[in-house]
């Protein structure tokens, strides 16, 4: 009992201690978000698409000595520069034009705020990754005892909807901001429109780091265009115009998914124009096509016709009942090895 | 049921008796090459005091969350970093040959994430009902706790588990090629009331739940099977759900594929016809020979796997008294048989169930056996209480082709060498 109490007295000059670390803490972590689909950060993190950040302010740029920096990034480290507050927030407002040619396909962070607290993130933590700053994690691990004045039961409301009666009732404003799905009868589409060109833009500078230049997918990223009449093939290449049978999975994919760590940036004119040039990377509509909420039903993807319902019950060996399964003697010779798994060893390591 | 018991306890003995016969006669006859079952010296550990006879331990404020033994350290999920582009959209496996009984750990159930795992404050997640409903609910994590709830015991397998063997044996070890299956006892409230208390228009035939991660993840569900089984669960054997698996909130659709039981269940919309979002389109869809591609294949098809010997697991202790063991489970209901082979299905013994049996939960089975010391390819061939036989790979071969991903239920062979050493092949 006497050791609660004195937890709570603890975390509360605790709180007035830290409060402000704590919280460029979790709004800092919160918009380093944004950068965790290319970046980690911490004991454990390794490069993925990105550099490790680790202990990256104050330093020469090019931190990771086992990453496979772009050629402008090398020409811009040999410059000299080095990462302080003025010039991370300037790089982190647009990378691309701060670095011309970087790999690090970014649009920015617009708001000066925002950069600050990622950059004060950054600060928190040293090379080996060590947080510089264990007491934000002691705050969060001694809540403060919080004492509310009760209401009585009787003071409580009850919902008239329903069997329970529990929830209430949603307002149009939180439906509109969470329903923005999309089937193919076009239901959900948003008005708006976009072209293939400016879709190229918005490609070439957030998408094309991961899928390739031509939506033929960089590493082992999702592959989004070609691979048309290959679904006979050995090794089929499934993709939006070789397999996808709906053009609303691409406009309702991208608009809730993409870009990978950083979901919900794009405006619903950004999605059409991107729709749009995916359409044109897999040869579906010319260069200069524009696609609104007025055409969009009229796109039919080639592959749509192939998809068909579950009919595995209709399968052969499914009519074998129990009584005919074989119990002893159920084959002349023995068992020989056919195939390996060693041989193809590809079982990750102990 | 006290009777049963005591005969299944009477028969093991009789067997043990029989076995522990067979060893000390097979040991008398040779001695040389295999472990002396007699000892030359004693045994320190006997004879010796240990450190752990002496000296005290922690104390009950040194654990407050407890762990596994160190010594456990090889139990833990593992990757295979070349599957997937990124850590965040991908997939580890449950190290099966590890786990006992039907219940999965909840540190060990394997993670399937296509955004990373959010972190969600349970005063700051939000459950909204919208769509073809009579009244658009919004429920805090507070109202879910008010709702009737229960505990069911699941399966959850991802449609991909057992992908990589299509074309031939890939993978050494159950972890890697079956891993992605876990059983758990969920407590939560039955989608069906959530429904209600919002009341479902006659035309909502339709479900989309959605989750509040960064991939938004959508899955489209028929409305009966909403209404049949669905569970809204905020715990997992017992505890709070991990923030792996959804926590606060996530969708519980039985017998179902992996995909569907959206994690960090922030919305469910009702509608009229079902949404073809990318989870059930450019994924989770079974293409065939033909090229053309099964959707809606939701039903996860009878299965078993052995998980002890496996390659991860190989048999150390020589020829005599062995255990196999392993799961099994169906999407359609209970399993009503096992059987094993040890020559590749020459010959088949019905395995001895472990009496847990629950629909659409893992079972588990034991086959004890002596072994002679010579090759054997292990096989196990799952029947559910519907009929429903698992087929071999050539059957699923021969029907669907290799380029299907999804719904790989086929027989696994292990071939255990005269040392005892395990490998996944195909055989003839
Ligand atoms: C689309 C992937 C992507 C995203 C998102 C991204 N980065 Fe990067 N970042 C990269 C790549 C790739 C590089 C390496 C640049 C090069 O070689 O051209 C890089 C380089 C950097 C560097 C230079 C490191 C050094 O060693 O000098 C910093 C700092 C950085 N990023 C910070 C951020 C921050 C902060 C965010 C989020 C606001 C972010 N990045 C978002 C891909 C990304
Ligand atoms: C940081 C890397 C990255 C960036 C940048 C990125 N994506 Fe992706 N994209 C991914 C990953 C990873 C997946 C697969 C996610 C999963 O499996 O759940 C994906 C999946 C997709 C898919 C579905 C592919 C399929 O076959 O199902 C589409 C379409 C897509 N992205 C479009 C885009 C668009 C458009 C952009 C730019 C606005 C973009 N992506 C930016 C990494 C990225």
């Amino acid at each position: 009992m006497s050791k609660y109490l004195k937890y709570g007295m603890l975390a509360i000059s605790l709180l007035i201690g830290f409060s402000n670390n704590a919280m460029a803490d979790d709004e800092g972590k919160a918009l380093f978000g944004q950068c965790r689909g290319c970046h980690a950060v911490g004991a454990d993190a390794k490069h993925q698409f990105g550099p490790v950040l680790n202990g990256v302010m104050d330093q020469a740029f090019m931190i990771a000595g086992d990453y496979d920096y772009s050629a402008a990034f090398n020409k811009a480290g040999e410059s000299g520069l080095s990462w302080t507050d003025e010039t991370m927030s300037d790089f982190l407002a647009a990378p691309m034009s701060y670095i011309p040619g970087t790999k690090m396909a970014f649009p920015g962070v617009q708001n000066e705020e925002d950069r600050n607290k990622i950059i004060a993130y950054l600060r928190l933590f040293d090379t080996d990754g060590k947080r510089q700053d264990t007491a934000s994690d002691e705050t969060a691990a001694l809540t403060p005892v919080v004492t509310e004045e009760r209401k009585l039961a009787s003071d409580f409301a009850v919902p008239e909807h329903g069997v329970f009666k529990l929830g209430r009732v949603a307002l149009t404003e939180e439906i509109n901001a969470w329903d923005i799905d999309v089937r193919p009868d076009g239901t959900g589409l948003p008005p708006g429109s976009g072209d293939a060109i400016t879709g190229g833009e918005l490609y070439d500078a957030q998408c094309a780091s991961c899928h390739g230049d031509f939506g033929e997918g960089t590493g082992r990223w999702p592959i989004l265009a070609g691979g048309h009449d290959t679904l006979t093939d050995d090794r089929p290449e499934k993709t939006i115009g070789s397999y996808w049978p709906y053009l609303s999975t691409v406009y309702d994919y991208v608009r809730r998914a993409m870009p990978f760590g950083n979901a919900r940036s794009l405006s619903d004119d950004d999605v059409y124009a991107i729709t749009a040039y995916l359409l044109y990377l897999n040869d579906e509509v010319d260069e200069d096509f524009e696609l609104s909420s007025e055409n969009f039903s009229d796109i039919v993807l080639p592959n749509e016709a192939n998809f068909i319902a579950d009919n595995r019950n209709n399968e052969g060996f499914r009519s074998i009942s129990i009584d005919e399964l074989c119990m002893t003697n159920c084959a002349d010779d023995a068992a020989v090895v056919t195939q390996r798994a060693n041989v193809l060893d590809v079982t990750p390591d102990e | 049921m006290k009777i049963d018991k005591g005969d299944i306890e009477k028969q093991e003995r009789r067997k043990l008796l029989k076995t522990g016969l067979a060893v000390s006669t097979t040991v008398g006859a040779s001695l040389a090459g295999v472990k002396s079952a007699t000892a030359s010296t004693p045994d320190p550990l006997i004879t010796e005091i240990q450190d752990w006879n002496r000296y005290l331990g922690d104390g009950v404020d040194a654990r407050p969350y407890g762990m596994p033994s160190k010594h456990e350290a090889e139990a833990v999920r593992r990757d295979v970093a070349w599957l997937t582009a990124d850590p965040k959209a991908s997939v580890n496996f449950t190290p099966l040959h590890k786990l006992e009984g039907i219940i999965t750990p909840n540190g060990l159930c394997f993670e399937r994430h296509h955004g990373g795992i959010a972190e969600i404050a349970p005063s700051e997640h939000r459950l909204m009902i919208n769509g073809l409903v009579d009244t658009p609910l919004v429920f805090t994590m507070e109202d879910i706790a008010r709702f009737p709830r229960e505990n069911r015991l699941y399966f959850l397998e991802c449609a991909a588990n057992t992908g990589m063997e299509w074309r031939g044996a890939q993978l050494n070890g159950c972890q890697f090629t079956h891993g992605m299956v876990h059983n758990v006892m969920y407590t939560g409230v039955k989608l069906k009331h959530i429904l209600d208390e919002a009341g479902v228009k006659a035309s909502g035939k339709w479900l989309l739940p959605e989750g509040a991660d960064a991939s938004h993840m959508t899955r489209s569900i028929p409305i009966e099977k909403g209404l049949d089984d669905c569970l809204v669960v905020t715990h997992m054997n017992g505890e709070a759900l991990r923030p792996e698996q959804g926590y606060p909130l996530r969708l519980v659709v039985p017998g179902w594929e992996g995909n569907m039981w959206v994690k960090w269940l922030r919305r469910i919309e009702v509608g009229d016809k079902p949404w073809h979002h990318r989870e059930e389109t450019s994924k989770y869809t079974d293409l065939l020979e033909d090229g053309t591609a099964r959707r809606f294949t939701w039903e996860m098809d009878v299965k078993s796997v052995i998980t002890n010997p496996s390659p991860q697991a190989p048999i150390n202790h020589g020829r005599g008294h062995t255990v196999l063991t392993g799961i099994a489970w169906s999407g359609h209901g209970r399993i009503k048989r096992v059987d094993v082979t040890v020559d590749g299905g020459r010959n088949w013994t019905t395995a001895r169930m472990d009496p847990h049996s629950f629909s659409k939960s893992l079972h588990r089975f034991y086959y004890d056996f002596d072994w002679d010391g010579s090759e054997l390819f292990l096989q196990s061939r799952a029947i559910d209480e519907f009929g429903n036989v698992q087929p071999t790979k050539k059957q699923l071969r021969e029907v669907r082709g290799v380029n299907s991903i999804y719904h790989n239920n086929s027989i696994q062979t292990w071939h255990v060498k005269q040392d005892g050493v395990t490998e996944n092949v195909e055989i003839s």
